[in-house]
Formats: C-alpha cells, sequence, structure tokens
C-alpha cells in the first residue's frame, strides 16, 4: 500500500506538470487556433530562467522565482509582438510552422547560453519529507499537486468570474464578434500567450528540482503534454488537467504494475485508444462538418 | 635566351608538374590527421566534452614531445551529438572529406554499433571507449576498445555487490545495447554465484521519472540495486532513490560516478553508493596519474574522468603505433593487434583477438558525507 500510495502522489506531481503545460497547450489553441509546437520548449525555458535567477545570479528564491515569472511574462509578450502578431494574419499552418521555429531557436538559444551540461535547480522544499502511510513523499512532489490545483482554481476563477476572461473566452469562440463588440482582441490575444507562457514557466520551475535543467526537457513534456491534451479533450480547459493527471499516473502506475521497459508505451498506447474510441477525449465536444 | 612558343609552353608544364610533386612531397611530410567523433553537444556530451578536452591534450603533449618522427598530428573533431544517424554522418564527413589516418569514437557503444560497418568499410584503425560487449563480437578487426567492456564492469560490480552481502540482487538498467548487455551479464553472474536477481527495470534514455522501477524492486525485496546508467540519468537515478527513502545499497556503473554526474548531487545522495570506475583517479598515486590530473585541471578548469583518460591513453598509443610502423592502415592495425602490457596512466593495455584492450577496473564505495570515493579494490577479467 506504501508504495501504491508513493506512486500515485509521484504520479500526481508529474501529471501535474503535464497539465500545466497541456493548459498552456490549450489556452493557445482555443483562443487562436494555433498548435504550440513549443510548448516543451516554453517550459524548459521556465525551468532556466529559475536557474537564470537562482543558480546563476543567486537570488533567494522567493525573489527569484518571481524574477523567473517575469521574464517568463516577457517573453509571451515578445513572442507575440515577433511571431503572432506579423504571422496572425497568414494561414494557421504558417504560425503552427511558426512556433516549431521558435522552439528550436530556443533550444539553440539555451544550448549556447548555458550550455550542455544540466543544472541542479533545488527546490525551496529540498530535502523535506512527508510520511503518509508509510509512503515517503517529497514535500516539493506535495507542493507541485497543490500549486497545480490552485492555479486551476484561479484559471477558473479568471475565465468565469472576471471580464477579462471572458474577454479572452469571447475572442476564443469568435474574435471578429469580439472586435465588433468592441473588445481589445490584440489585447486579449497578447494576455493569452502571456499566460501559456507564464503556466509553462511554473510547470518548468515545478518541474527543475524533480529533474535536472537539461535544454532538452522540453521534447518529452511536449510529448506528454500533447498526449494529455488529446486524452483530456483539445480545446478543453478541465480536459487539460484530467489528460495530464492521466497520463502521469499511468506512466507511473502502467511501469511498476505492468511493464518498465514499455513506459512511454503504456501511456500512448491510452492515447491511441483515445482517439479510436473517445476522439474527442474526456472533456471535448463532438464536432461533426456537414458534406 | 629566346624561347619559342612550344619550349615555353613545355616549360611551364614542367615547372607545374614539379610544383605538384613537391607539393605531395610536402603533404607527406605535414600533419598527420586524426579523426574524432565525439558528443559535444547534446545529452552524451556530460562526458563527451571529457574526450574532446583528453584528446586535445594528448594532440599538444604529442606535438611537444616531437610528433610523429617530426611530424605534427592534428585531430579533426566532428560532433555525433545524442543519436546513431548524426554519429554516422560525423564519422562519413571525416571520413569522405578529412580522410584522416586514424580514428577516435564515441563512447557510446550504440553510436559505435551504427558506425561499425563504415569503419570496416574504409579499413582505418579506430579507438572506441563504449562498453558493450556486442560491438567487439561484432568481428571487426578494425576496432580497438580503451575501456573495460560492460562484461568486466558487469563483473566488477557483481563483486562489489557480493561486498556487500546481497542476497536478493534487483538491476536497474537503461534499455539500450550497454544496458541491456550489462544488466544480462550480471544476472548471469548473480546467479552462479548463487544469489539470482529479484527483479530487472529498465527505463527509456528520455525518462526522467524512475520511481516507478525503484519501487518495483523495492518491493520484490530487492536488498542492493545494481544500476547501468549513463551519467545524467544516474546522478537523477541517486538523487531520486534518496528521494523516495530507498535504504538499501546501490552499485552503479561508473558513469554515475564521473565528475559531471557528481556536480549534480550532494554527498547526500552518495549515502551507500558504491560502484566501479574504469580507472582510480587519485592524485595521491602520484607519477603520470598526479601529472595528468593536474595538468588537466589547469588547462580545462575541471577534473578529469577515467573516460576521457582512456582517450588520452589511447592517442598515445596510436602516437607510439604510428613512430613504430607509420601510417599504413593495415601496419598500424596489425601493430595495435599484437601490442601487449602497454602502461598506460589508468590502464595496462594488451589488445585480444577482439580488439578489447582494458581487462581491469576499480571497485569504488562513496566516503560518507563527500563527494569522493575511496578504493575497496581492483579486479581484474580475462
Amino acid at each position: 500500500m506504501a508504495d501504491f500510495i508513493q506512486l500515485f502522489v509521484n504520479g500526481l506531481a508529474l501529471g501535474s506538470v503535464y497539465a500545466l503545460a497541456a493548459l498552456g497547450f490549450v489556452i493557445v489553441y482555443s483562443a487562436t487556433g494555433v498548435v504550440n509546437f513549443a510548448a516543451g520548449q516554453f517550459v524548459m525555458l521556465g525551468t532556466f530562467s529559475g536557474v537564470a535567477m537562482m543558480v546563476n545570479l543567486g537570488l533567494p528564491w522567493p525573489i527569484g522565482y518571481g524574477a523567473a515569472l517575469l521574464a517568463m511574462v516577457a517573453f509571451g509578450m515578445l513572442f507575440f509582438t515577433l511571431v503572432y502578431l506579423p504571422l496572425r494574419a497568414s494561414p494557421v499552418v504558417t504560425v503552427i510552422i511558426g512556433t516549431v521555429a521558435v522552439g528550436i531557436i530556443l533550444q539553440n538559444a539555451a544550448l549556447l547560453g548555458f550550455g550542455s551540461w544540466p543544472f541542479r535547480l533545488t527546490s525551496p522544499l529540498e530535502g523535506v519529507t512527508l510520511d503518509i502511510a508509510g509512503a515517503v513523499i517529497t514535500a516539493h512532489a506535495a507542493l507541485t499537486v497543490v500549486v497545480t490545483a490552485v492555479l486551476v482554481g484561479l484559471i477558473w476563477l479568471l475565465f468565469y468570474r472576471t471580464a477579462l476572461g471572458i474577454g479572452m473566452r469571447a475572442v476564443a469562440q469568435d474574435m471578429e464578434a469580439a472586435r465588433l463588440m468592441g473588445l481589445n482582441v490584440n489585447l486579449l490575444l497578447a494576455l493569452t500567450w502571456v499566460l501559456a507562457a507564464v503556466l509553462a514557466g511554473i510547470a518548468g520551475l515545478l518541474l527543475g528540482p524533480m529533474w535536472f535543467a537539461d535544454v532538452n526537457m522540453g521534447d518529452p513534456i511536449a510529448l506528454k503534454a500533447f498526449a494529455a491534451t488529446i486524452i483530456g479533450g483539445f480545446g478543453s480547459l478541465p480536459g487539460a488537467i484530467a489528460g495530464g493527471l492521466i497520463v502521469g499516473l499511468t506512466e507511473l502506475l502502467g511501469a511498476s504494475y505492468i511493464s518498465s521497459a514499455y513506459k512511454d508505451l503504456i501511456a500512448f498506447v491510452v492515447m491511441i485508444l483515445f482517439l479510436l474510441v473517445r476522439p474527442q477525449g474526456v472533456f471535448g465536444e463532438r464536432i461533426q462538418d456537414r458534406g | 635566351m629566346d624561347f619559342t612558343r612550344q619550349q615555353f609552353l613545355k616549360l611551364a608544364l614542367a615547372a607545374s608538374l614539379a610544383s605538384i610533386g613537391a607539393g605531395a612531397a610536402l603533404a607527406q611530410q605535414g600533419e598527420i590527421l586524426v579523426g574524432a567523433t565525439v558528443p559535444m553537444t547534446g545529452p552524451l556530451s556530460l562526458t563527451g566534452k571529457q574526450y574532446h578536452n583528453s584528446l586535445r591534450m594528448a594532440e599538444q603533449d604529442i606535438n611537444a614531445a616531437g610528433g610523429i618522427n617530426g611530424r605534427k598530428v592534428k585531430f579533426v573533431f566532428e560532433d555525433t551529438q545524442a543519436s546513431n544517424g548524426t554519429a554516422v554522418n560525423a564519422f562519413m564527413k571525416l571520413s569522405q572529406e578529412v580522410k584522416p589516418s586514424f580514428y577516435f569514437l564515441s563512447s557510446y557503444s550504440t553510436q559505435n554499433l551504427a558506425v561499425s560497418p563504415e569503419v570496416k568499410k574504409i579499413a582505418v584503425p579506430a579507438m572506441y571507449a563504449g562498453g558493450a560487449d556486442v560491438v567487439a563480437e561484432g568481428g571487426n578487426e578494425w576496432l580497438f576498445r580503451v575501456r573495460p567492456a560492460d562484461s568486466v564492469s558487469a563483473a566488477g560490480m557483481v563483486e562489489a555487490a557480493k561486498l556487500l552481502g546481497a542476497k536478493k540482487p534487483g538491476i536497474l538498467f537503461i534499455q539500450n545495447d550497454f544496458g541491456q548487455g550489462g544488466a544480462q551479464i550480471a544476472a548471469k553472474l548473480l546467479e552462479a554465484a548463487g544469489t539470482p536477481v529479484v527483479g530487472m527495470e529498465a527505463y527509456g534514455q528520455n525518462d526522467k521519472d524512475f520511481s516507478a522501477q525503484m519501487l518495483a524492486l523495492r518491493s520484490k525485496g530487492a536488498d542492493v540495486i545494481l544500476m547501468f546508467v549513463y551519467p545524467q540519468d544516474g546522478a537523477l537515478l541517486l538523487r531520486q532513490a534518496k528521494m523516495l527513502g530507498m535504504k538499501m545499497p546501490i552499485v552503479t556503473s561508473s558513469a554515475a560516478l564521473v565528475p559531471a554526474a557528481l556536480q549534480l548531487i550532494s554527498p547526500g545522495d552518495l549515502e551507500n553508493v558504491s560502484g566501479v570506475v574504469d580507472a582510480y583517479m587519485d592524485p595521491a598515486a602520484g607519477g603520470r596519474m598526479k601529472d595528468f590530473i593536474e595538468r588537466y585541471r589547469a588547462a580545462y578548469g575541471i577534473d578529469p574522468d577515467p573516460y576521457g583518460l582512456a582517450y588520452y591513453d589511447g592517442a598515445l598509443i596510436m602516437a607510439e603505433g604510428m613512430r613504430k610502423v607509420g601510417t599504413d592502415p593495415k601496419a598500424l592495425r596489425d601493430w595495435l593487434a599484437q601490442l601487449r602490457d602497454w602502461k598506460g596512466i589508468g590502464h595496462v593495455y594488451s589488445y585480444d583477438a577482439k580488439g578489447n584492450g582494458v581487462h581491469d577496473l576499480a571497485v569504488v564505495k562513496a566516503k560518507p558525507g563527500t563527494k569522493t570515493f575511496e578504493l575497496v579494490k581492483t579486479i581484474t577479467v580475462n
């Protein structure tokens, strides 16, 4: 039982990080129709923002985390201004290719800036463990789950209880109608990219102490976040959360109780099963085009 | 003196031919080019950087000592990154554009396996540090290994497990030729010793969370865990083992104990950790070992690792071979194949019929509260 609890909490923590990355995916996709193929590199950038602030500059963690997230805000704005805005009038596939290019640029820029050796980013709760029914849980894993839960709550409040969030949803549903209603569409789109960058930044900062900060860490994250989005339902916020948690738990429980040799395979088989049996995902809606 | 047009053209042609001949003669006396395909970027660069540095140091030392009978050596590097395809491309680029007289290949066995057929095609000797036995079993007479084969490492790890009194060992391994090969050999040796493994768990090269595998081994009652790992995942595994509250001793393959991996973990992560290292690199040994470590530190600002040392030794073997038999590939290959008891800094090298030159390694144990290791014993496997 202790092992199950330990695996379950670790799976939840890992799934929470996937969920945050998937949330960024979904928020951007819902608002712009763009699949952000740089989502993994956004997370990597979040981790390295933490490295830059806390390891390189030696800032204490409360200031370091804040500064890293501010850097992600600036990055989100920069991405919107330099990549999305100039390409917005182009077909959506052009923007998608733009995100691929940005992903490659980010990875190589990180390689040039930080080198290929990984960094150790420690947690504020480094070394603190909790004993739950004989299972040793790191406080950082528990913190990751709690932070994600709080963020999900805040995002729900933003989208369903604030004018800003309702405006962002309006833009997501029909950009032209939103413009005609007097909404500042550009500002709302910029906020969408900033929100995606900040979520990725938080995911990266939470992930750093669990893994090492490594310029190649974005690829596995992007793959899992993509699987989470498919399982949860493309475009669905609750789906991103559910999908992330399903992938995280499937990965760890599957590796332990089925086969560690097929750890990744199990997670992706679940994704393919969803594509075959329920392509709209857990929370997605079935959409059909009439011929 | 008057020249006819015909005489002038003949003279010009003769002068051109003479200059080409002189050029060729100069080229013969010029630098000896040595190709080195090394993972300099990507996740494998954690150790690749060490070979890069060591080979550069060897190049300087060989040239400072008069080169190869008066000719300087020049190492030409190509990056293999972290993929087999890139490793093959890097090798092809060198073999087609630079045409070196000798090669040093990556220390990653999967890359060595991918490149091996190309080495055989061009028939030029190459040294490599990948451990997988399957590379040598392939029967490529142009490949010469400068590190212990995985069967030697596995024997060392099993010896370490025995010293720890393992009754129910478990094995965790990276899922590739190195990890699978090493794990299978260790499992057979453990079974032969009367302590069969209680479980074998695998992980992928890009995996970042190993809790499922480690908890699975713990739930099967493993009292010692043997790990076949690369540097970065090895460090992460040691760290996560402590985060999961794993109390049993861990015996790791050499990659987790190189400086590149150790910089990622804290002394606490090394509590109860043993392992094997290719060579026990302690400046206290004095002599050439002390000199190598100190000069390397001074040149590159980091501690050298045994993988890099293997390449340094390999480069000095190559230089001696070239001095004795020249750069003819066949002559150099044959010289290497008969090399016995060559005293390098890290090992005494003797090549067997499969191109294995190193047959010993060291079992070490972490000193409590530090990131340094003490020598438990050296073992030799023939």
